[in-house]
C-alpha cells in the first residue's frame, strides 16, 4: 500500500531540487503545472512462472546459483534448436483474454538482433509484426486516497518473448559479471496505449496488471525480483495541443510508488523546461530513476530508431491457435479483479472494503469462503480488514499462513450474532484461533466463555457489584450518571466479560435508578 | 494443444520484412489490403552499415571488395521473385507441416553444463566475466 505521506514528502523534495526557491515561487510553479498535460504509456515485462524456460527444458528458479541453469539452446551453441514450451502459449492466451484483446489465431516468432553480453545468441526470440494478442483494455479503480474513480486504459499489444541474462556491475572497475540463468525465461511484453495522465494512474495501471497476472496464476508479479518490470514513456504538452511532445523513456522502476514518483518528477522537469522556453532541451532519450536521489538522470540518448533487423525466426514453426483451444482457456479463466470488485460492490460493501479485499487474491478467496459459510458480508469484511489484517501485519504473515480458517471465522461471526458470546470475547477467541487454530465451539467450551444471557443471573451480579460500591452508588444517585460506565466495567470484570452487554446495561440502569 | 486449426490466416497491413514477390496475388486470393516490397526497395547493400550492425571492422579496401559479392548474393535471392505464386495462399511465414512442435513444461537439467562453462573464455566462478558495459548500444 502506498502511503500518502510518502507522496507529499517526495513532492516537496522535488520542488527543492528543481528550484530551491521560496514558497511563493513553488506556488507559482503549481499554477504553471496546471497548464500542461502529461501523456503516459507503459511497457510491462511479465516473467511467466513456468517451470522451464521458453525454448529449452532448463528449470528456472530465482536466486539459484549463477550459471547453473544453462544448456546448448539457451546458450545459443551452434546446432541447438529451440522448442516452444506449450505453457507460454497458454499463459499468453490467458493474459490476452483477460486484457480483453483480440487474439491472433496465427502468429509467429521473430528474431530481434542486438549485441549485448546478457544475450548469448546475439538475438532475442520475440514477436514483431504479429503479436499473439492486441487491441484490448484494462479496467482500473483508483485508490480512494488519491481521489478514487474508475479508468479504462487501452492495451496496444501483448507478445511472447524470452528474457536476457542478468548483468552485474560491481565496483571493481573494468569488468561486469553475467549470470545466464535468466536467459531464455519466458516473458510477456504488455504495451499500453498512451492513455495515462498522472503518476497515480500509471502506478495503479501497473498494480492492476500485477493483480491480474497473480489472479491468473501466470506470474508471481514480484517487482523486487524483476518478475514485473515497468518502463514508462512520458511526454508533456500544453493543454489543448493535439500533437504529442517529445517522448522520454524511464527505466529502473522497482515499485509502484517509484513509477508514480518518477513520473511526477519527470512532469515537473519537463514543464519547468517548457515554461522557461527551453522545450528543445527535452530530447528523446532513456532516463534512469534514481531511488536514492529521487530523480531521473540521462542513461542514453536515442539516435533514431535502433536497427534490430527483425526477421521471422526460422527455427520455430508459426503459432496457431484453434477456436476450441481459445474457448477452453476462456472457460477456465478465474474471476478477475475487475469482476470481483464489481461483485463485492453489489454485495453492498464500501469502495474502501472492495479495494482492500480484491487487492490480494488470497485475501479475496478467504473472504469469499467466509461469506460462503453464510456469514454476514459486512461483518466478515470488518474482521478481515481489522483485527485479522492487523495480526498479519504484526506477525508478518500472509493470510495463507494464519491458523484461522474461513469456516471458523464464519462460526465466530455467527456465535456473536446469535448471542452465544459477546463481541469482546469474540475478539479474544479470534486471536487464539489466529495463532493456534482450533474451533470456535471447542474454545468456548474449553474456556467456559458462553455469554450469560439469563437476566436473573445478571441481576444477581449487578446487585453484588452495587452492594460492593456504596460510595459510587451514592455519587451516581447524586447526579454523577457517568459512573454507569464504571459499574458496567465492574460487572464485566466480575463475569470475565461474559455478561450480555445489552441485558447488563438494561438491568444496571433499572437498578441504579430504582430508589431515586 | 490439440489440433491445428485450418483457419484463414491473418493478413496484416504491415509490409513484410523480406519479400521477393514480383506480382501481387489476384484479387480472389487477397481478402485484405496487402503490401509488397517492390524490387526497387531492394537497395544496394550498404556494406559499412552492415559491418557496423554485425560489429565487424572492415577496412575501406575490404568494403570495396565485399560490396559486389554481397550484391551478387542478394541478386541470387532476387531470382525467387520470378516464381509464380498465383495459386499459393499468403502465409505469414514458411511453415512446417503437421504437428505443433511444442513441448510440455517439464524441467530437465542439461548434464554437461561443465563443458559449456569450460568453453567460456573468461569465467570467474560463478560468473562469466565481460568487459564493463553500462548502456545498451
Amino acid at each position: 500500500m502506498r502511503s500518502t505521506e510518502g507522496q507529499t514528502a517526495t513532492q516537496e523534495k522535488q520542488q527543492t531540487q528543481l528550484k530551491a526557491s521560496p514558497k511563493k515561487e513553488s506556488a507559482k510553479f503549481e499554477e504553471v503545472l496546471k497548464n500542461y498535460e502529461a501523456v503516459i504509456g507503459i511497457e510491462t515485462h511479465v516473467q511467466l512462472s513456468t517451470h522451464t524456460k521458453a525454448f529449452c527444458s532448463c528449470p528456472y528458479n530465482y536466486g539459484a546459483q549463477p550459471n547453473t541453469s544453462i544448456c546448448p539452446i539457451c546458450m545459443g551453441l551452434p546446432g541447438a534448436l529451440p522448442v516452444l514450451n506449450s505453457k507460454v502459449i497458454e499463459y499468453g492466451v490467458k493474459v490476452g483474454l483477460a486484457l480483453n484483446c483480440k487474439l491472433s489465431l496465427s502468429s509467429k516468432f521473430d528474431r530481434k538482433q542486438y549485441f549485448y553480453p546478457d544475450l548469448p545468441k546475439g538475438y532475442q526470440i520475440s514477436q514483431f509484426d504479429i503479436p499473439i494478442a492486441s487491441g484490448g483494455y484494462l479496467d482500473v479503480d483508483l485508490p480512494l486516497e488519491f481521489g478514487g474513480g474508475h479508468r479504462k486504459f487501452g492495451i496496444t499489444r501483448v507478445h511472447m518473448e524470452e528474457d536476457a541474462g542478468k548483468l552485474l556491475h560491481t565496483g571493481n572497475g573494468s569488468f561486469s559479471q553475467v549470470d545466464l540463468n535468466r536467459a531464455g525465461v519466458p516473458l510477456l511484453e504488455i504495451v499500453s496505449e498512451p492513455d495515462m495522465r498522472t503518476g497515480i494512474e500509471a502506478a495503479e495501471y501497473a498494480a492492476e496488471l500485477q493483480r491480474l497476472v497473480r489472479y491468473l496464476g501466470v506470474s508471481n508479479g514480484n517487482m523486487q525480483e524483476g518478475s514485473l518490470r515497468c518502463d514508462v514513456n512520458i511526454s508533456i504538452r500544453p493543454i489543448g495541443q493535439l500533437e504529442f511532445g517529445t517522448k522520454v523513456e524511464i527505466k529502473n522502476l522497482n515499485s509502484f510508488s517509484s513509477v508514480s514518483r518518477a513520473i511526477d518528477f519527470e512532469i515537473s522537469r519537463q514543464v519547468l523546461l517548457h515554461s522557461q522556453g527551453q522545450a528543445n532541451q527535452i530530447v528523446q532519450e532513456t532516463r534512469l530513476w534514481e531511488e536514492g536521489a529521487q530523480k531521473t538522470v540521462t542513461m542514453r540518448k536515442k539516435e533514431g530508431l535502433s536497427d534490430y533487423r527483425y526477421f521471422p525466426e526460422p527455427d520455430l514453426p508459426g503459432v496457431t491457435l484453434s477456436e476450441e483451444y481459445i474457448n477452453g482457456i476462456r472457460d477456465s479463466l478465474p474471476e478477475l479483479p475487475e469482476m470481483k470488485r464489481r461483485r463485492y460492490e453489489k454485495l453492498g460493501l464500501s469502495m474502501q472494503d472492495v479495494l482492500f479485499l480484491a487487492n490480494d487474491i488470497n485475501v479475496a478467496a478467504f473472504f469469499d469462503a467466509t461469506i460462503g459459510t453464510g456469514a454476514d458480508v459486512k461483518l466478515a469484511a470488518n474482521w478481515i480488514m481489522g483485527d485479522i489484517a492487523a495480526y498479519m501485519k504484526n506477525e508478518k504473515l500472509s493470510i495463507n499462513d494464519i491458523k484461522l480458517t474461513p469456516k471458523e471465522l464464519g462460526e465466530l461471526i455467527a456465535s456473536i450474532k446469535g448471542g452465544t458470546i459477546s463481541g469482546k470475547i469474540g475478539k479474544e477467541i479470534l486471536f487464539e484461533l489466529l495463532a493456534k487454530g482450533g474451533t470456535v465451539e471447542g474454545l468456548i467450551k474449553e474456556k467456559d466463555l458462553v455469554q450469560i444471557v439469563d437476566p436473573a443471573e445478571i441481576e444477581k451480579i449487578v446487585d453484588k457489584v452495587l452492594a460492593a460500591n456504596p460510595k459510587q452508588l451514592e455519587q451516581y444517585r447524586g447526579g454523577k450518571t457517568k459512573l454507569q460506565g464504571f459499574f458496567a466495567g465492574q460487572i464485566m470484570k466480575e463475569t470475565k466479560g461474559k455478561a450480555n452487554p445489552g441485558l447488563l446495561n438494561k438491568i444496571l440502569v433499572e437498578k441504579l435508578n430504582a430508589k431515586s | 494443444m490439440g489440433s491445428r486449426a485450418a483457419l484463414p490466416l491473418l493478413v496484416r497491413a504491415t509490409p513484410p520484412l523480406f519479400s521477393f514477390r514480383k506480382r501481387p496475388y489476384p484479387k480472389a486470393h487477397v481478402p485484405n489490403k496487402r503490401f509488397y516490397a517492390q524490387k526497387s526497395s531492394l537497395e544496394p547493400p550498404n556494406v559499412p552499415r552492415l559491418a557496423e550492425t554485425a560489429r565487424i571492422s572492415l577496412t575501406p579496401q575490404e568494403v570495396d571488395e565485399f560490396a559486389p559479392k554481397i550484391r551478387q548474393v542478394v541478386d541470387w535471392f532476387a531470382q525467387l521473385q520470378a516464381v509464380d505464386l498465383h495459386s499459393v495462399e499468403p502465409a505469414i511465414r514458411a511453415d512446417t507441416d503437421g504437428e505443433d512442435n511444442l513441448r510440455g513444461d517439464v524441467p530437465e537439467i542439461f548434464d554437461n553444463r561443465d563443458a559449456i562453462v569450460a568453453a567460456v573464455p573468461t569465467f570467474e566462478d560463478p560468473y562469466i566475466k565481460v568487459p564493463k558495459v553500462l548502456n545498451k548500444e
